[in-house]
C-alpha cells in the first residue's frame, strides 16, 4: 500500500486568499492511502522542500502530492526534491490549486475550497498508480550546423568554434555576409558595414574548426537532437573552387550580361561572376541559365561560347589563367552528422511592386535596401547619389516609413529597424550634402534602442524634416518627372504635399523564401507572420519546438545588428550547453508501443507532431515504433491508437481513469 | 499650393533661410524640438484655442514655412508667461522662438495694427501700454498727475529714445523717429 504525503502550499496569499487550507487539509487526510498532510507558506522554498524530504527520509511517505501552482514551472523542482531524498522522481503529482482554482475563483471562497479538494483527490488517485520511471541518456554528436551565414550565423559559428566545437556553416549564396555586407554605414554608431564585417568574414573562413560550405542548402534531415544526419546540397559552380584564385578574369571577359541581384538589378553582372568585391570565399560561379555555353548546348548540342575557359585567342584575350572552368560540374550531396543546429537564415525586404499607390513603376521610387546600394561605394553608382531615372543629383528626397509594416493587408508587425535606418539615411546624406532637403514621413518615430533617441535628436538637428502622423497616401509622377508626395502632418494638423526628386520606401522585413520548408525539415514551427517561432518569448527566446534546433537573427523576427548578434551568441551558448556534455538526457515521460498489440494501422504515424513514430518490421509485419529520443511526451498517439497498444508513461490509462473517476465523483 | 486643395500645406514652398534667420534672431535651439507637446499643454495660446499655438509654431518654423507663420497673427497672442520655457524637456526655450518669429515679422511689417500702436507709444512715452485719462482722479487722491516714470521725465525719455534709435527700430519703425 502506498504512503501518500499531501503538501498544501499557501503560495503566500495566492492560494490561501481563496482556499480554506485548513479545511482542505482535513479533507485530504480522509483520502485513501494518504499518510501525511502538511502545509507551508511557500512549498517551493528550501524549508518547504525540506519538509517533503524529511518525511521521505523518515519513511513516512513514498508517494508525493504537492497541491500548489503549475507543474510547468515547478514540477522539476519537486522532482529533484524527491530524488534528493532517495525516491523515484516520478512518484510525484501536482494539483494546481492556484492557476486552476484560487486565481480563477477568487471571489468564490467556498467553491474554490471545494474545487481544491476535488483536484487533490484526483492527484491522489493518480499517484497511487505511479510507476517508477528512469530518465535515459543518449550519445551526443559534438558538432553544430549553422544554417545561414549572415552576421548572426557568423557570430554563432565563431563562438562555437572558439569553444572547440566542430561547426559546419551552410550558406545559400556564394559568399557569406548576408544583408549587413550590403549596408553602407550602420546605425547607431555609423561604422562602415564592410569595414567591421569583412575581417569577421575572413576569420570565419580561416577558423580551423569551421567548415564553410557556401552556395549550398540543406536538402534533407534525418535523426534527432544529438544525432542529426543532414544532407547538404552543394550547388554546381561550374568553376573548380580548388583552382579558382578569385582573379576575376572570367567575370570581365564573359559576354553574357544579366541584371545583378546583389545590387537589386540596378546594374549588371556577367554569367560568370563573383558575388561582390569582398566576397568570402572569393570564388567565381557560373550562372547556368544565363551562360551561353549551356544555352547553346541545350539547343544545338554545340557550345556557342567558351570564352571564360579559352579566352579569345585572335584578340590576344586569355581565358581563366587557373584553368578552373568546369562545365561538367555537378550538384554534390554531402552528409553531415551534428548534435545541434542553429538556423540563422535572416530576412528579405518587400518589393516595391506591391504598393501601387506609390508609383512603383517610377525608377525614382526605390526601396530602402536599394537606396543602401545606391549610397554604397560598392553599389551601382559607386556611392554617388544619383536619381535613377536621369542620373542627376536629387535636391529633395522623401522617405516613407512602415511600407507594408503595421498594415493589415501585408504585415501587422513593426519591422523595427526602418525608423532608425531612415534617420541613418538622412544623416549619411546631410553629412555629405548639407543643402539637400530631406523629408521623413513617419506614423510615429520608434527609436527604442541604446543610443537611438540621441541619434534621432542629432539627426533632427541636422535640419532633417520629420513629419509625424504622416504615412503617405500617394506618390504621383508629375508631368515634369518629379514626384508628388501626399501626407498628413499631425503636428501641423494639416494635409501636406511635397514635390520630391526621389522617394525611398522603408519596405517591410519578411522571412526569407523557404523559411517554412526549412523549419519543417527540422519540425521547427513558424508563427503567424512566417518567422520561425521561439518556444517562449521570455524564457526560451532561442529554442524552437524542435529539440536541439536553435534560432538566431532575423529569421525569428525583425531585428537590428546589435540584437541579431546578441541573439546569435545566446543561441551559440544554448547549443554549446547542449552539445558539450557529450550526453543527452531524455525525459521518461514518453510513449511506448506494445508491438504485440499494434494492429499495424499506422494512424499514429502522421499524428505525431515530432515525427517520432515510424512503421518498422517486427515478426514479419510493419509495426509502429516510437523513437524515444524524438518523442516529446505529448500523448497524442496514445489517445488515438484504436488498439490501445501505446502506453504513455506517466499517464497510463489506469492513472488517467483513476484521476477522472476521482474528479467526477460526487 | 498649385495643385492641392485650399487646405493643403505645400511643403515644397519651405524656405531654409527662414530657419537660419530665426536662429540668428534668438531661436537658437529651434531644431532640438521633438514635438512632444508638453509646452502646448500649458500654453495660454493653446488653451485659448488659437490655431497656431507654440508647438505648431515651432514645427512650422522648422519646416521653413515662412509665409504661413508670418501671415498668421498667433505669435502676437503669446502672453510671455514663460511656462513653455519652464516645462520644455529639450531646452528649446520656446518663448525665444515666439520672439524670433515676432522679430522676423516686424522686419517685413507683418504684424497686427495694435502692435504698431504699442511701438509708437513705447517710443513716444516710454511705455507700450499706459493708463490715459486718469490725471483728474490721480489728483483727487493726492497723486501727481503723471506717474513717476519716463512719462513725467522728459530728460530721461529723451535718453531712452536715443537708445531706441540705436536699435533695429531705426530701420523698421513705420513712423518717423524724430
Ligand atoms: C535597408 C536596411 C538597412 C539596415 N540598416 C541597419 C543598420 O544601419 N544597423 C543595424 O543594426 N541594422 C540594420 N539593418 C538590419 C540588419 O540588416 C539586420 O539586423 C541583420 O542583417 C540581420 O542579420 P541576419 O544574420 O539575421 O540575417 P541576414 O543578414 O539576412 O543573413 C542571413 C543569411 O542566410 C542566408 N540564407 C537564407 N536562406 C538560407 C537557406 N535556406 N540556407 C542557407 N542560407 C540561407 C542568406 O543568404 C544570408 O546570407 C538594416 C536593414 C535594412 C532592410
Ligand atoms: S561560357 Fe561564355 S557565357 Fe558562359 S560563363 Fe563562360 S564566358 Fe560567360
Ligand atoms: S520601425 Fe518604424 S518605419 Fe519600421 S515598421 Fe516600425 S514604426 Fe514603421
Ligand atoms: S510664453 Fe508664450 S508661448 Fe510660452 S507658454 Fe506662455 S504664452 Fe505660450
Ligand atoms: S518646444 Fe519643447 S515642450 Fe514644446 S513640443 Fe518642442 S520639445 Fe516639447
Amino acid at each position: 500500500m502506498a504512503k501518500i504525503g499531501v503538501y498544501v502550499c499557501h503560495c503566500g496569499e495566492n492560494i490561501a486568499g481563496a482556499v480554506n487550507v485548513e479545511e482542505v487539509m482535513k479533507y485530504a487526510e480522509t483520502l485513501p492511502d494518504v499518510a501525511v498532510v502538511r502545509n507551508y507558506l511557500f512549498m517551493c522554498s528550501d524549508p518547504g522542500q525540506d519538509i517533503i524530504k524529511q518525511d521521505i527520509k523518515e519513511g513516512k511517505v513514498d508517494r508525493v502530492v504537492v497541491a500548489a501552482c503549475t507543474p510547468r514551472t515547478h514540477e522539476p523542482i519537486f522532482r529533484d526534491a524527491l530524488e534528493a531524498a532517495g525516491l523515484n522522481r516520478y512518484f510525484l503529482e501536482m494539483a494546481n490549486i492556484r492557476d486552476q482554482d484560487s486565481w480563477a475563483h477568487w471571489h468564490d471562497k467556498t467553491g474554490a475550497t471545494e474545487k481544491a479538494k476535488r483536484l487533490i483527490r484526483s492527484a491522489v488517485a493518480k499517484v497511487r498508480f505511479a510507476e517508477p520511471l528512469e530518465d535515459r541518456y543518449g550519445e551526443m554528436e559534438k558538432s553544430v550546423m549553422v544554417i545561414g551565414g549572415g552576421v548572426a550565423g557568423m557570430f554563432a559559428a565563431l563562438d562555437l568554434a572558439n569553444m572547440g566545437l566542430k561547426v559546419y556553416l551552410v550558406e545559400r549564396q556564394p559568399s557569406i555576409g548576408g544583408m549587413m555586407i550590403k549596408l553602407d554605414k550602420t546605425f547607431p554608431t555609423m561604422d562602415c558595414s564592410a569595414c567591421i564585417l569583412t575581417p569577421k568574414m575572413v576569420e570565419v573562413a580561416q577558423h580551423p574548426n569551421i567548415e564553410l560550405i557556401t552556395y549550398a542548402e540543406v536538402d534533407a534531415v534525418k535523426g534527432y537532437v544529438g544525432n542529426f544526419d543532414i544532407t547538404v546540397k552543394k550547388k554546381a559552380r561550374y568553376i573548380d573552387w580548388d583552382k579558382c584564385t578569385g582573379c576575376g578574369v572570367c567575370t570581365q571577359i564573359c559576354p553574357s550580361r544579366v541584371p545583378n541581384e546583389y545590387n537589386y538589378n540596378m546594374d549588371q553582372r556577367r554569367a560568370a561572376y563573383i558575388e561582390f568585391p569582398q566576397a568570402v570565399p572569393k570564388k567565381a560561379v557560373i550562372d547556368r541559365p544565363n551562360c551561353l555555353y549551356f544555352k547553346s548546348m541545350e539547343k544545338t548540342g554545340k557550345p556557342a561560347c567558351e570564352i571564360c575557359k579559352k579566352g579569345i585567342p585572335p584578340k590576344g584575350i586569355q581565358g581563366c589563367p587557373a584553368d578552373a572552368i568546369k562545365f561538367d560540374d555537378k550538384d554534390e550531396y554531402i552528409n553531415l552528422k551534428v548534435g545541434a543546429v542553429i538556423i540563422s537564415t535572416g530576412y528579405k525586404v518587400m518589393d516595391k511592386t506591391h504598393f501601387k499607390e506609390y508609383s512603383p513603376h517610377s525608377k525614382d521610387v526605390v526601396t530602402a535596401m536599394e537606396f543602401e546600394r545606391i549610397v554604397s561605394a560598392t553599389g551601382p553608382t559607386e556611392g554617388e547619389l544619383k536619381r535613377p531615372s536621369d542620373g542627376t543629383k536629387p535636391k529633395t528626397i522623401a522617405f516613407i516609413s512602415c511600407v507594408g509594416s503595421r498594415d493589415e493587408r501585408y504585415h501587422t508587425y513593426c519591422s523595427k529597424v526602418c525608423c532608425m535606418y531612415m534617420l541613418k539615411h538622412a544623416r549619411i546624406l546631410k553629412e555629405k550634402y548639407p543643402d539637400i532637403k530631406l523629408y521623413l514621413f513617419f506614423i510615429d518615430v520608434r527609436t527604442a534602442g541604446k543610443d537611438f533617441e540621441e541619434f534621432y535628436v542629432y539627426t533632427r538637428e541636422l535640419g532633417v524634416k520629420v513629419i509625424k502622423g504622416g504615412r503617405v497616401s500617394a506618390v504621383d509622377v508629375k508631368p515634369n518627372g518629379k514626384l508628388r508626395v501626399r501626407a498628413f502632418d499631425s503636428d501641423l494638423c494639416s494635409p501636406v504635399e511635397l514635390e520630391a526628386d526621389m522617394v525611398v520606401l522603408a519596405t517591410a522585413i519578411e522571412p526569407p523564401a523557404g523559411t517554412e520548408e526549412l523549419g519543417r525539415l527540422f519540425a521547427a514551427t513558424c508563427g503567424r507572420e512566417g518567422f520561425l517561432r521561439e518556444v517562449h518569448t521570455k524564457l526560451y527566446p532561442v529554442e524552437t519546438a524542435a529539440k536541439g534546433v536553435f534560432l538566431a537573427g532575423c529569421v525569428q523576427g525583425p531585428k537590428d545588428i546589435p540584437e541579431s548578434i546578441a541573439q546569435s551568441r545566446a543561441a551559440a551558448s544554448a547549443a554549446a550547453a547542449l552539445v558539450i556534455p557529450g550526453k543527452i538526457k531524455f525525459e521518461a515521460i514518453i510513449s511506448e508501443v506494445d508491438r504485440e498489440k499494434c494492429s499495424s494501422c499506422g494512424v499514429c504515424v502522421p499524428l505525431c507532431p515530432y515525427g517520432a513514430i515510424r512503421l518498422e518490421e517486427y515478426k514479419g509485419k510493419d509495426k509502429a515504433y516510437i523513437e524515444p529520443a524524438l518523442c516529446a511526451g505529448c500523448g497524442v498517439c496514445a489517445s488515438a491508437c484504436p488498439s490501445r497498444a501505446i502506453t504513455f508513461h506517466g499517464y497510463t490509462t489506469e492513472q488517467i481513469m483513476a484521476q477522472l473517476d476521482a474528479l467526477t465523483e460526487a | 499650393m498649385e495643385e492641392g486643395g485650399v487646405n493643403v500645406i505645400d511643403l515644397t514652398q519651405a524656405d531654409e533661410s527662414f530657419i537660419k534667420e530665426l536662429k540668428e534672431l534668438g531661436a537658437e535651439e529651434l531644431k532640438e524640438c521633438i514635438q512632444c507637446g508638453k509646452c502646448a499643454s500649458t500654453c495660454p495660446m493653446a488653451l485659448a484655442g488659437l490655431e497656431f499655438f507654440i508647438k505648431r509654431i515651432i514645427h512650422a518654423a522648422n519646416l521653413g514655412l515662412r509665409d504661413i507663420l508670418l501671415e498668421d497673427s498667433s505669435v502676437w497672442g503669446c502672453q510671455s508667461c514663460n511656462r513653455c520655457v519652464e516645462v520644455c524637456p529639450m531646452d528649446v526655450v520656446p518663448y525665444e522662438v515666439i520672439q524670433a518669429v515676432r522679430r522676423a515679422a516686424i522686419k517685413v511689417e507683418s504684424c497686427p495694427a495694435n502692435t504698431y500702436e504699442g511701438l509708437r507709444n513705447l517710443y513716444k512715452f516710454g511705455h507700450a501700454v499706459f493708463p490715459k485719462g486718469f490725471e483728474e482722479r490721480r489728483k483727487k487722491v493726492g497723486l501727481p498727475e503723471k506717474p513717476p516714470t519716463a512719462l513725467s521725465n522728459e530728460e530721461l525719455l529723451k535718453k531712452y529714445r536715443e537708445v531706441l534709435r540705436q536699435t533695429i527700430l531705426e530701420e523698421i519703425a513705420p513712423f518717423p523717429l524724430d
